[in-house]
């Protein structure tokens, strides 16, 4: 039991980590953008290629891996959403492209053939009988230290407030004073960078591979549909139930049957309530 | 209301046929099975087209559909050696009832909500065929050996080909039918269509039927072709971008369009295999592929019909155009 509510807890740190940049996209600017999983793997990839091959330091990087996803972010934002105006579905379906093309970029660097990501962080604790690796212990640490910073940012600083104007209403906060360009590129950035970071602790508690961005995007999807649209903490109760219930069902059910349950949970949601447990009422 | 045939169409109709047919007595066999290949994924496509192009509702469950029909008439065929009369049928049966399990969040979501469900369809048989029964399903292993319809490229070049050709051909009439102009209206304003006092859920459930059916036909047909499935190859957003691409940059919503964009997307990754092997072949896809479709979203039908103006030299704002997913918008 301490062993599901502590693996639990720490799985679900990172799917919020890895859920809250989609969020964040999905609340301001109303678009999905389906190649969210592939800042997590570029963030992965840049941060295994300059640690583990050119030896740099880890902190290093860490930072230019966020700098990498924060740029694609952007250049996505730049290149590809700003011309497709807004066409949700052109979005939803060119983003998807843009996914499978960076797979195959990727494939085209380093092959296709899995890759290990060493822990970041060393060492494991004990405790009560369940082995703790301090790497996922960092990377919930690190998902609770984030997310409280996002939403101080959201809620409390000018920025953050305009951030979310345009999230409700982006002619309202354009007549405000908001300007909704700046505001629409510094959140396509942190939601790159955002990917970038939870790419790295992701590749490290699985492994690392050019189709790894489709299990992150799913459980992105997933947590975002469940927990409603534009709502921070409803996607971070969200990531809660899933963590928990992927950890429940591979307990006490069966390992294999751990994505069955997010997938019937998202199906069984969207179609029972389709605005979310706690999105606004919209749609 | 327009005549649904007209001389001249079915005149272009037969002269696509012919064409069609005389190919195999020119080329070789390579090249009729890089057609083959095409020729499922064209009509993949039109059962994506049918459904996603006209109404509106972007299917990324298209893989979940094929696949239920592939693994229906796979598992009777091989492991119940079932006739191939009876499973074929069967396994087109099969992807009919999936189309309506997939009809049922439709009822009350929209637009990116309703990608995104079936998306989460697609991976969830994909987890559900490796754990439930895997001695039916073959689990992670697939099925292989399933037995074939015919032997020899010509043969199946047939096949394939009169399969295409008869599904291309009923679609693009049934679409020429006040039916097909009211899928198509519900692809522009589904409320407008509701006011006009039409039943949109039935029409919806259609549309929904007849992409399974058409999705079932390919599915059943392309086991029994390559005679062997496996879960990765099938549930695979590769599989899905394939399809979805093939709609798209050949024209969505014209039937023509998604034949023509699985034949170009076909050779296109054929002809580049001598410079580029393995699977770097989709980056240079996927960016033609994004390219066209973000330049040009009406896809390559819109742009021959284009040029065919401009060599007639009618005025280029005629051209029958917009009737592509983002111009249904």
């Amino acid at each position: 039991m301490t062993q599901v509510l502590i693996q639990g807890l720490m799985l679900s740190g990172l799917y919020a980590l890895i859920a809250v940049g989609f969020t964040l996209i999905f609340s301001v600017g109303r678009v999905l953008n389906l190649a969210y999983g592939a800042y997590l793997m570029l963030g992965a990839y840049v941060y295994y290629y300059l640690v583990q091959s050119l030896h740099m330091p880890k902190i290093a990087g860490m930072v230019l891996a966020i700098a990498v996803g924060a740029l694609a972010g952007w250049l996505k934002y730049k290149l590809l959403v700003k011309r497709l105006n807004g066409d949700a579905v052109a979005i939803e379906i060119s983003t998807l492209i843009l996914a499978v093309v960076l797979q195959s970029g990727v494939v085209l660097i380093f092959n296709d053939s899995s890759k290990i990501l060493l822990p970041i962080v060393n060492g494991i604790t004990r405790f009560d009988g369940v082995t703790i690796t301090h790497n996922l212990l960092t990377a919930s640490i690190m998902s609770w230290l984030i997310l409280g910073g996002l939403l101080y940012f959201i809620r409390y600083t000018h920025m953050g407030r305009a951030i979310q104007a345009v999230s409700m209403d982006t002619k309202g906060a354009q007549i405000s004073g908001v300007d909704t360009e700046q505001v629409n590129q510094l959140t396509w950035m942190i939601s790159g960078a955002l990917g970038a970071i939870a790419g790295v602790f992701f590749a490290s508690y699985t492994q690392l591979s050019p189709s790894m961005w489709v299990t992150p995007l799913i459980i992105a999807v997933a947590v975002v549909i469940v927990g409603g649209i534009g709502s921070i903490v409803g996607s971070l109760i969200v990531a809660h139930i899933i963590g928990f219930m992927e950890i429940s069902v591979s307990t006490f059910i069966g390992a294999e049957l751990r994505g069955v349950f997010t997938m019937l949970l998202i199906i069984g949601v969207l179609v029972i309530m389709p605005k979310g447990l706690f999105g606004r009422e919209e749609l | 209301m327009e005549k649904i045939f007209t001389t001249r169409s079915i005149l272009l109709w037969i002269l696509f046929a012919v064409v069609m047919c005389a190919i195999p007595f020119l080329a070789g066999k390579g090249f009729l099975r890089i057609c083959i290949q095409a020729f499922f994924l064209a009509i993949y496509a039109m059962s994506w087209d049918v459904l996603s192009g006209r109404t509106g509702y972007v299917s990324f469950g298209h893989p979940f559909l094929v696949g239920i029909g592939t693994y229906a008439t796979a598992i009777l065929s091989y492991r119940f050696d079932m006739p191939l009369i009876a499973s074929i049928p069967l396994g087109i049966l099969a992807t009919m009832i999936g189309g309506t399990i997939l009809f049922l969040p439709a009822l009350r979501i929209k637009e990116t909500y309703f990608a995104l469900v079936t998306l989460a369809f697609m991976e969830l048989i994909y987890q559900l065929t490796q754990v439930v029964r895997p001695d039916l399903t073959g689990g992670t292993r697939g099925i292989s050996g399933i037995e074939s319809i015919t032997t020899g490229a010509i043969n199946n070049y047939y096949l394939s080909f009169g399969l295409m050709f008869i599904i291309a051909f009923s679609l693009w009439a049934l679409m020429r039918t006040r039916l097909g102009n009211a899928l198509s209206a519900i692809g522009m304003n589904e409320e407008a269509v509701k006011g006009c006092g039409i039943n949109t859920t039935k029409l919806k459930l259609f549309a929904f039927l007849v992409s399974a059916l058409v999705a079932g036909i390919g599915g059943a047909f392309s086991v029994h072709y390559f005679g062997s499935l496996a879960p990765r190859n099938l549930f695979d957003i590769n599989f899905l971008f394939t399809i979805i691409v093939a709609a798209l940059i050949g024209g969505s919503s014209t039937i023509i369009g998604p034949m023509i964009g699985a034949l170009f997307l076909t050779f296109l990754l054929e002809y580049l295999r001598p410079w580029v092997p393995g699977t770097e072949r989709f980056f240079i896809y996927g960016i033609v592929a994004l390219l066209l479709y973000m330049y040009r979203p009406s896809g390559i039908y819109a742009i021959f019909w284009e040029v065919v103006d401009k060599f007639k030299g009618k005025n280029a704002s005629s051209i029958k155009d917009s009737t592509s997913i983002q111009g249904v918008k």
